[in-house]
């Protein structure tokens, strides 16, 4: 049997398939923006070639497909979602455009107000009214829906948000509403608050559902279309969504919860990441995934990745769990450029991938990151992608020298500091995603992928004064790999409510068997493999209102000092973020959380056996290390083994991407064939430069 | 009239807001070590704001996000700032000069605190948290918290009291002191603190996360020295400085030469003095400025005078307005800046008198005056009047846990002027704080409080007419649903006198409060009143003020025109 993982991204959809044996197998075809489910199948074709079968026998024989999806993402980046309508409480039209008055960009009093999705004359009120415990203080006035259906009618909407004051703790008016506009306008997509985000809070609440309406039918057509494409070629398995807090669920779901599929592309990258880190043994890593134009930077923690409801997407409120990722505007297409001031920056402007960097020969003439680092070497303009897109060096020097021109510097010297300034604003993310949460990185490995990481990494990581790099062979497809290598997860949450009734021990018992219930039967009914239970509790002081997630997998639920256990690990959790502790203060348990594990039976590990044969260097090429030009060793990746020990400065070269070794570092080939490199510490290289001078 | 040689206007030195560049120091760091000095110092006061709004307890912090976060050096210069609420960050220097002046035992793991109005603070709302950094023994920088506490004592809850006549009917007045010894917490001095507020675990829970945050500033500095040293850093934030200089000089520079006047008015004093007149001379010669605020009317009775380090911060908060947004708000982006005013006027009022409002009022109308003025100076950056403040708090008993509760409106903010770049946005806020609180959730209002909003709306027709509209302000229907009558209080401006129109488009609405008490005529909310009786059922009728438009209305696209006809703006 196989299993299949998808991922859509902007340039290409990666494909792997994993067999019983272990044996992995790649494929990468062209995207197909207008409609990816056309990509996802010419991808398929592709992996079934190489798997040497047809793509009907490999469907068959197919169990599993897990997909990673950007069609919401785009829906929203580029603002082609459907025409919604919004229903709410009369009187309440405005909660999405006054954004509880707050504003980004302090200082610019010359700009507009964002454009909201639904816009003022599309948004429609009822008169109805439920208060804060849930009890009818207007009744739903039958009249007005009425009215207001016809409105909608009118206007031509696709998909309605239905939102009303309150209803997270009463749905009563929501689920009428709901039933009336699919009895009266069945051909549109209905999101209903209560549940979508069943949560205090409006303008959350509605931002949210209203994003899952803008975004559902776009999804809904989307997969249900690849399901069916799926079907007729044979595949009888099940199709299983990423979401965007990294766990699964089937199709339906995933639709019906579309504003959960925003991150749904990156969260596969983070899903790879964990894996990497378990086969490592290796439990705090940095996924760094750094592509043409941005970079998304993440945290696996313990083996776990970090989520937060804070987040959203596109100047749009999404409050919805998701996988906390950094989006970097900067990547190897970044662009160059001196500001008035004389300052020297590189970003946010990216050439892209039309016209590209300039040594593209598609008529850029932007210095960019890409130039920068074949003009130090670091990028042969012959080998670039396994030589099937050579590079244009002139070009590159063109724009350089216009660079350097201005900053008074040599050619290199110019180059080197673009290569020395994209590295810093890697590691700046960095820094948000770790300091920030009071995260030394120091104690952390970077995690290597996407086309463009393998250049930068070894100076991100000094810059951070992280030791240790790894770059796993599955570095270009790592999201479409890890979808198949993570366990699926069935998440359930919920507010505690202490009473005086029972003992606080015996009630936090109670909740978490009842979280622990609820999640597992939802998972069994698509899943019939071993489930493992994670808990955590969002966890906060007396008066504070943001909470901190404290895992809490392996404190013992039947002790005597449960409480005890639960606040210690709370406490120490807010001096390591926070750098102080409350110990008299009232400690609150505000939701607990349970998550139903289903394991996966993965397929083997494939280790190889791991000699000591000294690497062979297939060419020598001038590159610039520590401002001077050195002749060193490149390698060709597929040609190294297990055991093979690389010793900076050294370029390793494979098809998809290119691998740099600092002076003083060390890449050793592990059994996997993954690099792991050691990074010396910048004493420690500067000691090897002064030897080698 | 008076001249830098008055003896009551203030020195250009030490004026540490504008001190000059350090003496030509040659510049040995390179401008990428600059670059990554810059972004760690952004980084650093960011996370520094992330755990206050994290960790704190009052809704005032942890919802509506009033509080601010700087680094200074030892000579009091801003050398980064967190964009929180503009109308602290200015005066930021002037705490810091006041607690250098203080003191001259500064040690390692000391803590200083601060609040008054007279001793480098702005108002005794605000609380300062000042960390001192060390390297090696060296002095060099305060991680600086300021925040506005829920409650600092005094005759009202909150701070604000329109009734008072001198400072200490406001609240406890801290001047600089050492809250932490060389790493030991001087309990005793917090518990004074603590007595004297009405909230004390609010207070307790606030000031451990401000200090928190204060702390985490220090630990990430020193993690910068370790890398970099310090003589680095330092050298790096002269680079930083003269860089935000030059950006501004430039922009300046293109600005048109002269002498320019703008003028606003308050409302009235709260006690029959009406019509308050703030006047802004400023004079513009190539890349320089200078605001003289001295013409300004003389100081009041009540709490709408403003302190000597806020009058500051509110005309670098309206220069810091007129400039590019992405210029680091720093002391060498202000040293084109020359401010002068009068002791005694309404702008910097003699020591003992009330001066709580003045984060609000004056503030925003000695923003409104310089912008006027350079409305002719810069007319495609100036922009129309943003609202001001108009608060109701609330006192009474919640049925529901039969516990008294104190509520203050944030809700139906007004809205912003409209500028060069389109129309005002909607209930975003008031001058001085541009969009940097927020009003938080209805639904957790009605949640906690016996309180219901029947309706929260945009208010069409409020904002002013213009090329470009001004922003909306809000029609909000506020039902109190006790059991017992209720007592309100206000304390605003802006009812009679509406955001400013500029360049020939319309002031906007102003605001307009009532209170409707079945069986009783309709009572008009004036903006500074003490002891209103609210009784069950009664709901309150605030409609907030627009934006002020800019640009002639006739001006005014057809398709915009019909837009804000289909959206229900104008009607």
């Amino acid at each position: 049997m196989l299993t299949i993982g998808i991922d859509v991204g902007g340039t290409f959809t990666d494909l792997v398939a994993i067999d019983d044996t272990g044996r992995t197998i790649f494929a990468k075809s062209p995207s197909t923006p207008q409609d990816q489910s056309v990509g996802v199948m010419v991808g398929l074709e592709e992996l079934a070639r190489r798997l040497g079968l047809s793509r009907e026998a490999m469907l068959g024989k197919t169990e599993r497909i897990v997909h990673g999806t950007t069609v919401a993402t785009n829906a929203l980046l580029e603002r082609k979602g459907a025409k919604v309508a919004l229903l709410t409480t009369e009187g309440h039209r405005d909660v999405i455009e006054m954004r509880e008055g707050l504003k980004g960009d302090r200082y610019n009093l010359r700009s507009s107000p964002p454009a909201p999705l639904v816009p003022r004359d599309l948004r429609f009120g009822v008169r109805e009214r439920i208060g804060p415990q849930g009890e009818v203080i207007v009744p739903l006035d039958e009249n007005a829906l009425d009215e207001a259906v016809k409105a909608i009618r009118a206007s031509g909407a696709t998909s309605v948000a239905l939102c009303f004051l309150h209803s997270y703790s009463n749905p009563a008016h929501e689920i009428a509403a709901a039933e009336r506009l699919a009895r009266e306008l069945p051909e549109v997509d209905v999101s209903r608050s209560s549940d979508v985000l069943p949560q205090i809070k409006e303008f959350e609440r509605v931002s949210t559902t209203i994003v899952n309406a803008y975004v559902g039918p776009a999804v809904r057509h989307y997969l249900t279309g690849l399901e069916q494409r799926l079907g007729a070629a044979g595949f009888t398995g099940s199709l299983f969504i990423i979401l965007s807090h990294g766990g699964m669920a089937p199709v339906e779901e995933a639709w019906r919860l579309a504003a959960a599929t925003v991150l749904s592309g990156p969260a596969g990258g983070i899903s790879g990441s964990r894996r990497c880190a378990e086969l490592l043994g290796v439990p705090d890593l940095v996924p760094f995934d750094m592509g043409g134009t941005s970079t998304d930077i993440s945290l696996i923690a313990d083996g776990r990745a970090s989520l937060s409801a804070d987040g959203g997407l596109a100047d749009q409120r999404i409050a919805l769990r998701s996988l906390d990722i950094a989006s970097i505007a900067a990547g190897g297409g970044s662009i160059a450029s001196i500001d008035a001031s004389g300052a020297f920056r590189v970003g946010p402007e990216s050439a892209g991938s039309v016209p590209g960097p300039a040594c593209y020969g598609n008529g850029g003439s932007s210095p960019t990151v890409t130039d920068a680092n074949l003009i130090l070497g670091y990028l042969d303009a012959t080998s670039f992608m396994g030589g099937r897109r050579p590079l244009d060096q002139r070009a590159a020097e063109a724009a350089i020298d216009r660079l350097a021109d201005k900053l008074g510097l040599t050619r290199e010297k110019a180059a080197a500091g673009v290569f020395r300034l994209v590295n810093l604003a890697m590691a700046d993310g960095i820094r948000l995603m770790t300091l920030k949460r009071g995260v030394d990185p120091r104690h952390f490995a970077l995690l290597s992928f996407g086309g463009a990481a393998g250049i930068h990494a070894a100076e991100v990581a000094r810059e951070l004064e992280m030791s240790r790099i790894i770059v796993p062979t599955e570095a270009s497809v790592l999201s479409a790999w890890g979808m198949l290598t993570s366990d699926l997860r069935y998440e359930m949450s919920r507010t505690h409510y202490q009473s005086d009734d029972k003992s606080p021990e015996a009630q936090v018992r109670n909740m978490y068997a009842a979280l622990e219930k609820q999640a597992t039967d939802r998972l069994r009914a698509w899943f019939a493999g071993p489930i493992e239970i994670e808990r955590s509790a969002e966890m906060r002081y007396g008066e504070q209102v943001f909470e901190v997630d404290v895992p809490l997998t392996d404190v013992d639920l039947n002790g005597s000092d449960l409480i005890e256990q639960i606040e210690g690990r709370f406490h120490r959790a807010h001096e390591d973020l926070y750098t102080y502790s409350l110990r008299d203060e009232e400690v609150v348990l505000v939701n607990g959380r349970a998550a139903a594990v289903g394991i996966v039976a993965r397929a083997e590990d494939r280790i190889e056996p791991v000699t000591s044969a000294p690497a062979a260097a297939h060419k020598r090429r001038k590159a610039f290390f520590n401002n001077a030009w050195t002749e060193v060793d490149v390698y060709a990746a597929e040609k190294l083994n297990p055991g093979n020990v690389i010793h900076g400065p050294a370029i390793i070269e494979a098809e998809t991407t290119t691998v740099i070794v600092n002076v003083g570092d060390r890449a050793t080939v592990n059994a996997r064939r993954w690099l792991d490199i050691k990074v010396a510490t910048v004493q420690h290289a500067e000691k090897e430069l002064a030897l080698s001078a | 009239m008076n001249t830098d040689n008055d003896d009551t206007t203030i020195k250009p030195t030490p004026n540490v807001i504008n001190t000059p560049a350090r003496s030509a120091m040659k510049p040995t760091v390179d401008p990428i070590t600059r670059s990554v000095v810059q972004h760690r110092l952004t980084s650093i006061v960011t996370e520094m704001g992330e755990a206050m709004l994290r960790t704190s307890y009052s809704q005032i912090l942890n919802s509506s996000r009033d509080f601010s976060i700087a680094i200074c050096d030892t000579s009091a210069r801003l050398v980064a700032q967190a964009d929180h609420i503009p109308i602290h960050v200015g005066a930021l220097p002037w705490a810091t000069r006041a607690v250098e002046e203080r003191f001259n035992d500064i040690a390692p793991g000391d803590v200083v605190l601060l609040n008054d109005p007279y001793h480098g603070g702005s108002h005794l709302q605000d609380m300062t948290i000042l960390v001192p950094i060390f390297d090696q023994g060296r002095r060099l920088f305060w991680t600086i918290v300021r925040a506005h506490l829920s409650d600092v004592g005094g005759a009202t809850y909150g701070g604000y009291n329109p009734h008072a006549s001198e400072i200490w009917q406001e609240g406890i007045r801290v001047p600089p002191i050492k809250i932490h010894e060389a790493g030991k917490r001087r309990d005793d001095i917090i518990d004074m603190l603590a007595l004297n507020v009405r909230n004390p675990r609010d207070f307790h829970g606030d000031f451990a996360a401000m200090i928190g945050a204060a702390h985490l500033g220090e630990r990430r500095l020193a993690r910068l020295f370790e890398e970099l040293g310090s003589a680095v850093v330092e050298e790096a934030i002269e680079m930083i400085l003269d860089s935000a200089e030059r950006r501004t000089r430039q922009i300046v520079s293109n600005w048109k030469d002269g002498i320019f006047r703008g003028e606003a008015f308050l409302d009235d004093d709260g006690r029959g003095r009406e019509n308050i007149r703030i006047v802004a001379k400023v004079t513009k010669k190539g890349s320089d400025i200078a605001i003289d605020l001295s013409e300004s009317d003389p100081q009041t009775s009540s709490f709408v005078n403003s302190s000597h380090a806020n009058m500051q911060a509110a005309v670098v908060m309206a220069f810091a307005y007129l400039i590019d947004a992405d210029i680091p708000k720093n002391a060498g982006a202000l040293r084109p800046l020359k401010v002068t005013a009068r002791k005694g006027t309404v702008v910097w009022s003699d020591p003992g008198l009330p001066v709580s409002f003045c984060t609000s009022h004056p503030s925003n109308e000695i923003i409104e005056a310089i912008v006027k003025a350079m409305s002719r100076c810069c007319p495609d950056r100036a922009m129309g009047g943003w609202g001001r403040r108009f608060r109701i708090a609330i006192q009474g008993e919640n049925p529901r846990t039969g516990r008294q509760f104190i509520w203050h409106m944030f809700q139906a903010r007004p809205g912003g002027g409209a500028s060069s770049a389109g129309d005002g946005w909607s209930s975003i806020g008031e001058w001085h704080s541009v969009g940097g609180i927020k009003f938080g959730s209805v639904e957790v209002a009605e949640a906690r409080f016996p309180l219901l909003f029947r309706h929260h709306e945009f208010l069409a027709n409020s904002g002013g007419d213009g090329q470009f509209r001004g922003g909306l302000g809000v029609a909000l229907d506020l039902e109190v649903r006790t059991e017992k009558p209720a007592i309100a209080n206000t304390a605003g401006e802006g009812v009679r006198h509406g955001s400013c129109g500029l360049l020939g488009g319309s002031d906007g609405a102003p605001h307009r409060y009532s209170l409707v008490s079945p069986g009783r005529p309709p009572r008009e909310l004036k903006t500074k009143d003490v002891g209103i009786e609210v009784l069950p059922g009664d709901w309150f009728e605030v409609r907030s003020a627009g934006g002020g438009g800019w640009g002639p209305p006739e001006q005014r696209s057809e398709q915009a025109r019909r837009e804000d006809r289909r959206l229900g703006f104008v009607n």
